[in-house]
């Protein structure tokens, strides 16, 4: 017999006694060895990694079971763990170093608490659940989780942004004693529609508008399917999402503030509820840690999963029933890692016995790891008293779903794993939590600077180039795909005003039993990244900041979501860029007061074509929730009267970098806006004061496309013709005409407000960034924009909107 | 003894416009009790004036839009679903629940199908009320607006001739304003002979309140802050109330 220590893992599998489960002899293997057999097995650990987990169980005088090295392999994925989060970075900005001890820490979870200080009773819980809850009144309390699922979402569109919805929903049905989703988000990343296929420089890549058809669709039949409306969302289109597209699903809940806490104890039962357990979704959480190539495409098929929403209906319908008998004590979802995490997740600290004989399976003949760490979809993980299992048990025939016991808390600190009558795993459930801090390089010099704008000679001509631009255009067809207004509660809806399909920034849902809302709303700006990503990260969050406020939301009461995809970690100048981002994120979001409640980050967002490695640009999703204290309070962007009077609110820098014209124009490098949190704070307060006055008929945010774009998209209501005055826009003292039209400095908000009520707000804003720009006409039906004495813009408003609104739709 | 009379919603799996509906029937003054259909029995249909399917994808659809549901029901009170109706029992299907009693022979024959554009369509459209006699549409105006959400609204006779015969009968309740999803005749809505059963693909529940409406000027429609859906279930309510006396 050969040399063990020279086996390749093959053979060193192969050695182990076959049987439903193996022990690994890992003592004497040196580190090339243990990588290989990480890579064989697909645990997508580090050489760092096994070298620790050979450590520990030299510590404990013995062998491991492969149940046991596939639990640490879940427990320590990126995807499970958010280790890059936590590494020490050494970062270099434009020459100089810093150290960043943890990412997380530093700018997230200690920015949040200071928030939460500054702010008692309102952040009810944060980071340690499934998902952030803040409070919407006395009784109630909201919550919001966004995930991506990028990487099935590339090998199968539809499977794979079906199983991420029907994912995050699971989220917020275990967050708390079991949150009742009430609406979701979500926001796509995809190469734009009419990319050519020579363009795609690799082979099994499925073509941009393969993965936006599969990728609506997928969404459409879980969320339509589970009756929770569909509300809000975004999609960018740019070339380097062609190999990697990005699926952002989020969902919001609402939950009795007096089911939030949960607690194990000795003594409960642990049962699961729900689907059944199949070899489908093998290794998704390791799979979702590392970079696609052609080869994963073919490879990797099982870790993507088929969704079945009914199957999930009846389970949420249970939980929630189960929840108001008061029949559970913890819940969680069976996500990422399957019932290893849901179970190591719920047993951390009490210990106990999960027994997977009991497991209801798909299919039979399935080995131990497999039945531990399969990530079948719709199924929940529940610890409950003994004596509430009969009333369970009735419950969960009512609502025709299959219910199991798997074991129980015993409070050892073990979590011990038993199947065929031996004794799978057993493992100190604190070890599982030590993943080695990982240790990175950053690295980000600036790569902005002045950029002279283009001589405007017909900026009509320009404008009309924007509304057709995927950035601009209308998402009405993938909008009307989905069901928005299931539960009878959307009062704000994505496509609203008095034509019903004009754009509109953050939705707002009635919340049953409240008398306060809900706004929700996103941001993402991939473009500003790319050169700027300080500046994306800032003004991400001042976006979604802003939407909510305008629909409404009392500024004080914000909560927001940041989610990360970027593209490889170990390449310096991306993760510098990653860093910037999440400083700029942290610096405006305490500025504002909004506190982070909950994240996710997804890496690895890189493919390996035929010519060399494509990244993502690093991406930030900022998704927020907001209390609106009542519904008079709501406030659509569409124009609503043909007397009104407009006017503008925020300062208008001369910087062009990041705005679709710019992109169109072939800027490079062009200065990107920077955020000015604080006057900007001070104008949302104004704002919020105006609103509660009654003084907002309407306002949009400014955006893509800038000013010019935001005063026609309200106006697609069709109610009124606009006459506009840029003459006393607030703005830098060189900004050019391209810059006051189409630029994109955030902060600004283009108000709607009826001629008498003008004196008052203006009068809110003293001191700040306010003008009035004009008014509503009926003399005629275009976007007349005005400088003094010459005429800019003279556009019908119907001709700009059958632009925008067909610009997809060939598409789609 | 509650003297308000008592509407029955079925709940297949899949059902999930459940608690708006129920939540509407309430609002016009109906006791209501969502049954999830695994306790369905003949039994709960006594002293029951009206029994509602309301939307959803009950099962999945996947076979052929509320064909499972529609089979489970027959099933399990098939006869007496229909006794209870020949006894002055009312019924009313909203979208899936529609689709439900399509299957169910208590509709004129007609099939609810893939929408002509192959997409599913959550917007708002125009109707227009063909039946003002109709104890579901009694107190709706002759035209007025819901919102509709389905892949399979698009009502088909196995002859041309049959969907126009229902308008000309009454059966056609309710029509679209304009060709939304390809429906024969723009048929929106079915009643029956009697009145009492009354299917139709639009979501009243969803626009209980003027501010549901997509446009916030929106400026409501007869007494009270009430929206176009609201007049529907109150319509069924008096029309049961006066059907007591």
């Amino acid at each position: 017999m050969s040399d063990p220590a020279t086996l390749n893992p093959l053979e060193r599998i192969a050695e182990a006694p076959a049987d439903h489960y193996r022990v690994l002899k890992i003592s004497d293997l040196d580190g090339e060895r243990l990588l290989e057999l990480s890579k064989f097995m697909k645990l997508s650990l580090s050489r760092e990694d096994m070298l620790a987990i050979q450590a520990i169980y030299a510590e404990w005088d013995r062998e491991p079971t492969d149940v046991e090295l596939e639990v640490i392999a879940q427990t320590w994925s990126e995807h499970c763990k958010h280790r890059i989060f936590g590494a020490t970075i050494e970062h270099e900005v434009d020459g100089k170093a810093e150290t960043v001890n943890s990412l997380f820490k530093t700018y997230i979870r200690d920015v949040s608490q200071r928030i939460f200080d500054r702010k008692p009773g309102f952040v009810l819980s944060a980071f340690h659940d499934n998902a952030g809850f803040i409070q919407l009144d006395d009784e109630l309390a909201v919550c919001l989780k966004a995930e991506t699922h990028n990487h099935p979402s590339a090998i199968e569109p539809y499977a794979g942004a079906n199983t991420g919805l029907g994912g995050v929903i699971r989220d917020i049905l275990g967050a708390g004693k079991g949150a009742k989703p009430i609406g979701s988000l979500d926001v796509f990343c995809f190469g734009a529609p009419d990319t050519t296929m020579d363009h795609i420089k690799a082979d099994d890549v499925i073509h941009p508008l393969g993965v936006m058809r599969g990728v609506v669709r997928g969404v459409r039949d879980y969320g339509n399917r589970m009756g929770i409306p569909t509300i809000s969302g975004a999609i960018q289109f740019d070339d380097s999402y062609i190999y990697n597209p990005l699926v952002f699903c989020g969902t919001a809940g609402v939950i009795p503030i007096k089911d939030i806490e949960k607690k194990i104890e000795a003594g409960m039962k642990v049962i699961a509820v729900g689907g059944r357990t199949g070899r489908d979704g093998l290794h998704g959480a390791t799979f979702s840690s590392a970079a696609l190539d052609t080869e994963s495409h073919e490879e990797d098929q099982q870790a993507v999963q088929i969704g079945n929403p009914i199957e999930e209906k009846k389970a949420a319908d249970f939980v929630l029933a189960a929840r108001d008998k008061g029949l559970i004590e913890f819940i969680t979802d069976c996500g990422a890692g399957g019932f290893s995490s849901a179970a190591g997740e719920m047993l951390e600290e009490c210990g106990g016995v999960i027994d997977l004989d009991q497991v209801k399976l798909k299919e039979p003949g399935l080995v131990s790891w497999e039945v531990f760490i399969s990530e079948s979809q719709e199924r929940m993980v529940l610890a409950v008293k003994e004596e509430s299992l009969p009333e369970l048990r009735k419950l969960a025939d009512l609502y025709e779903t299959e219910l199991t016991e798997l074991g129980s808390a015993d409070g050892s600190g073990i979590l011990k794993v038993t199947h065929h009558g031996n004794t799978v795993c057993e493992l100190d459930c604190t070890k599982l939590h030590d993943a080695p801090t990982r240790h990175l390089k950053g690295r980000w010099t600036k790569k902005t600077g002045p950029v002279d704008a283009p001589v405007l000679t017909k900026p009509g001509e320009a404008l009309r180039d924007l509304f057709t631009d995927f950035a601009i255009v209308s998402r009405e067809p993938i909008i009307r795909e989905y069901d928005h207004e299931v539960q009878g509660n959307t009062v704000l809806k994505p496509l609203a005003g008095a034509s019903g399909d004009a754009p509109q920034d953050a939705s707002v849902l009635r919340i049953s039993g409240s008398k306060r809302l809900m706004a929700m709303g996103v941001s993402l700006l991939p473009e500003w990244g790319k050169t700027d990503p300080y500046a994306m990260g800032a003004a991400c969050v001042d976006e979604c900041v802003r939407q909510l406020v305008a629909a409404g939301a009392d500024p004080g009461r914000l909560a927001i979501l940041d989610n990360f995809c970027m593209g490889n970690p170990d390449a310096e100048e991306e993760l510098g860029a990653l860093v910037e981002t999440v400083k700029g994120i942290a610096a405006v979001a305490e500025v504002y007061g909004a506190p982070f409640v909950s994240g996710k980050d997804s890496f690895y967002n890189y493919f390996e074509t035929k010519e060399g490695p494509v990244s993502i640009p690093v991406t930030i999703l900022i998704s927020g929730m907001g209390i609106v204290e009542e519904e008079s309070h709501v406030t659509g962007a569409s124009l609503r009267k043909s007397d009104s009077l407009l006017a503008i609110i925020g300062h208008t820098s001369g910087d062009l970098g990041g705005s679709v014209f710019a992109r169109r124009h072939g800027l490079e490098n062009a200065s990107v806006p920077a955020t000015r949190a604080e006057e900007a704070w001070k104008c949302y307060v104004q704002y919020h004061e105006a609103v509660k006055k009654g003084y907002i008929r309407s306002a949009h945010d400014v955006s893509e496309g800038g000013l010019a774009v935001t005063l026609a998209e309200m106006a697609f209501s069709g109610k009124a013709g606009l006459e506009i005055d840029l003459c006393s826009l607030p703005m830098d003292d060189d900004a050019s005409k391209a810059a006051m039209l189409f630029g994109e400095s955030p902060s600004r908000l283009v108000i709607e407000v009826a001629p008498e009520d003008l004196a008052k707000v203006a009068d809110l804003f003293e001191g700040l960034p306010f003008a009035a720009l004009g008014r509503a006409t009926t003399e005629h039906a275009n976007l007349r924009v005005e400088w003094g004495k010459e005429t800019l813009v003279n556009e019908p408003l119907a001709d700009l909107k059958g632009l925008w609104k067909t610009g997809l739709a060939r598409y789609y | 003894m509650e003297d308000r009379p008592c509407a029955l919603l079925l709940k297949f799996p899949g059902t999930n416009c459940d608690a708006e509906t129920a939540r509407a029937l309430e609002a016009v003054g109906f006791v209501t009790e969502v049954l999830p259909v695994s306790a369905l029995k003949p039994e709960k249909l006594v002293g029951v004036s009206l029994v509602v399917l309301s939307g959803g994808f009950s099962y999945g659809d996947y076979v052929m839009s509320g064909r499972i549901a529609s089979l489970v029901t027959e099933q399990k009170i098939g006869e007496t679903l229909k006794d209870f109706r020949d006894n002055g029992g009312y019924l009313l299907g909203i979208c899936n629940g529609f689709q439900i009693l399509t299957q169910l022979d208590l509709l004129p024959a007609g099939s609810l199908v893939e929408n002509a554009s192959g997409r599913f369509q959550c917007q708002w459209v125009k109707l227009k009320n063909l039946a003002p006699k109709s104890p579901f549409l009694s107190q709706c105006p002759a035209e007025f607006e819901l919102p509709i959400a389905h892949a399979e609204g698009r009502l088909v006779t196995k002859e041309a001739a049959e969907a126009a015969g229902y308008v000309k009968s009454g059966a056609a309740a309710l029509v679209y304003g304009d060709d939304v999803n390809g429906s024969f005749e723009r048929i929106a809505g079915l009643q029956d002979e009697s009145g009492r059963v009354f299917g139709l693909m639009p979501h009243p529940e969803r626009f209980m309140k003027a501010r549901d409406h997509y446009d916030p000027d929106w400026e409501g429609q007869g007494e009270g802050d009430w929206g176009s859906g609201y007049w529907i279930f109150k319509s069924l309510y008096q029309a049961i109330k006066e059907g007591e006396v």
